[in-house]
């Protein structure tokens, strides 16, 4: 069994791995974690934007609670290159770490749109701790913020803009908003509400040139129709760190490509999180599924088979939920799958639409577009996840939802939903809360 | 019955009358007021309001709710229960989504996630019930409601093709 693990990045998959290494593991092992940054959830950025909470509060593993687990670390620094075949990986300080196994967690960063200009003053990415910091820095009452693209990382530090007393513009190539959480129908829904919330959204825009302009910032476009304002902050994607990996001799396509047990194409070489790519539990086919959760499983898994437990995982599940001025919008699964069957419905007297798609009778994808006020929004969220995540068979419950796509519950728990959920766990046995990682095994 | 970490609320849905005692009961020990809107356990009709039944978290072994949570706000309370720390919650809204219960919800003014604690091991909703209805018992967790909803499936279904 392994006793030397190295966890190569320090997010989300990563500390799940550690922590999960610590609960499954029969003799104590050396821990080493190499992370660029110190472990923080890039999840709750957007309340430190909004100075809801403070920025220790981002932390997920201070340097004592790192001690308190055995983990040796070594942050602020970056591994530069693997060798597979001789089982070690070294560092930008020239460190070399010899592991029985290790964990590729290194995750995505923020990428820029290629025009003139992004990299100037006053333009940011929203993606790490530090980009978090420079963007409240930058931002006060009153200051006119430019958003380039509209995706779901946009609309995460939507809210927290508005909150700083803000006025927000939101700029996006694509004819519409959010094209890879929701549908048409859905985003020109959500593009309403936030007009009424005095949101000012501009879609087919090609941006040209981003300049400075006595102290503030213009932004010019292919069809013209210059924008001048204090702040810029580039959400124009996401890209996989994977170029250290070149020449390692762990194979990679759009990821690092895992199997069942979250191994890469070398055994002692696992890989979790963004730049896994990993099965869809729908689908059953390999993707990169750059979200949370998907970490979080990725990172506990990984980390129970290095462990020396047999956890197999299921797939990875697609579900993304943002909120804006008030309106939950959430999606899951094959939402977007053209050929699927499909239903939808609105509510006539409020922002509300719902989309199911399905696979015979089985739900294998949703969207749901409610206000966070209404608490059968909030509960639907849930019950849509249970019946995709689940698949169970839904029958004439079929027919029943494709008419009254609002009302979830009875379809839910007439079709037993919750006798097969109740089985399921990630790692085969109750979860273990966080606070109780054994600290000394 | 004296309260374990097993225990678990039992519900008996062919005894529930639909009379929302639970409900009351819930949100005034959640909250101190007596607002079934802030209620986590929910009386659900059936039948076209024939027939009633109280849903709410089953405190599942997964705890989709604990650990999705990136901040560690959701932990597991002296009576077993997955509870969330007000504190630590920023509001992200991922247990929302992670639940596959529906059993998560999120108060707007506070900006919190809450749920059912079980009240820390004396549940409000199953000392107010008149019927037993609900019963805190130590027992595994079972899909109390699918049967009884199923059976009461037929009117919502006539007709539906």
């Amino acid at each position: 069994m392994a006793t030397r693990h190295v966890v190569i990045g320090g997010g989300t998959a990563g500390m799940n791995a550690i922590r999960t290494i610590r609960e499954e593991e029969a003799a104590r092992s050396e821990i080493t974690l190499v992370s660029a940054e110190k472990p923080y959830s890039r999840m709750v950025l957007p309340y430190y934007l909004d100075r809801s909470i403070a920025e220790s509060h981002v932390f997920t593993a201070t340097p004592r609670v790192l001690a308190d687990w055995g983990v040796k670390a070594h942050l602020g620094r970056r591994v530069t290159a693997l060798d597979a075949k001789a089982n070690a990986c070294t560092l930008d300080d020239g460190t070399t770490l010899e592991y029985d196994d290790c964990l590729i967690a290194t995750g995505s960063s923020a990428v820029r749109a290629p025009v003139p200009g992004a990299d100037g003053r006053g333009v940011h990415s929203f993606w790490t701790l530090d980009e978090a910091r420079a963007v409240l820095a930058e931002i006060a009452r009153g200051s006119h913020v430019v958003m380039v693209g509209a995706g779901f990382i946009a609309f995460t530090i939507l809210n927290s803009i508005l909150a700083l007393g803000a006025k927000l513009t939101i700029v996006e190539m694509e004819p519409r908003i959010l094209p890879r959480m929701i549908d048409d129908a859905g985003a020109t829904l959500v593009e309403g509400w936030l007009a009424k919330h005095g949101v000012a959204i501009r879609t087919g825009a090609r941006l040209a040139t981003i300049e400075d302009a006595k102290g503030r910032k213009r932004l010019r476009f292919a069809a013209g129709g210059d924008i001048v304002c204090d702040v810029v902050i580039m959400a124009t994607g996401i890209k996989t760190n994977l170029e250290w990996l070149k020449g390692s001799g762990v194979t990679i396509n759009r990821g690092v490509l895992v199997d069942d047990h979250l191994r890469s194409s070398v055994p002692n070489v696992y890989a979790a999180g963004d730049i896994a790519e990993g099965r869809d539990l729908i689908t059953g086919e390999p993707a990169v599924h750059a979200i949370e959760p998907t970490a979080q499983e990725h990172g506990r898994v990984a980390g129970a088979n290095m462990a020396g437990k047999d956890v197999r995982y299921r797939g990875s599940l697609i579900i993304n939920i943002v909120e804006v001025c008030h309106l939950d919008v959430a999606s899951f699964g094959a939402w977007d799958e053209a050929k699927a069957e499909a239903a939808s419905g609105v509510k006539p007297d409020r922002p509300a639409y719902r989309k199911l798609l399905w696979r015979g009778d089985r739900l294998t994808g949703a969207i749901i577009l409610g206000p966070s006020s209404d608490i059968w929004t909030t509960n639907d969220v849930g019950m849509l996840k249970g019946l995709v995540q689940s698949g169970v068979s839904l029958a004439r419950f079929k027919a029943y939802l494709k008419r009254n796509p609002f009302d979830i519950k009875p379809a839910f728990i007439a079709s037993k939903t919750t006798s097969a959920l109740l089985p399921e766990t990630i790692l085969g046995r109750p979860s273990k809360a966080p606070g109780n990682t054994p600290v000394a095994v | 019955m004296l309260a374990t970490a097993t225990n678990v609320l039992r519900i008996h849905p062919e005894k529930c009358t639909g009379c929302l005692r639970c409900e009351l009961a819930c949100s005034y020990m959640q909250t101190g007021t007596f607002h079934p809107a802030k209620s986590v356990i929910r009386v659900s009709p059936f039948e076209g309001h024939t027939s009633y039944a109280p849903y709410t978290c089953t405190q599942c072994a997964e705890g989709w709710c604990m650990t999705a949570c990136p901040v560690g706000a959701i932990t597991i309370n002296a009576a077993g229960a997955k509870d969330v720390l007000d504190d630590t919650c920023v509001g992200c809204k991922l247990c929302t989504i992670a639940c596959p219960y529906g059993t998560m919800f999120y108060d707007p003014d506070t900006r919190k996630a809450f749920k059912c604690n079980l009240c820390g091991g004396a549940p409000a909703c199953a000392e107010a019930c008149p019927t037993a209805a609900i019963t805190y018992e130590g027992t595994a967790t079972e899909d109390w409601l699918g049967e009884f909803a199923r059976v009461r499936s037929a009117r919502v279904l006539a007709g539906v093709r």
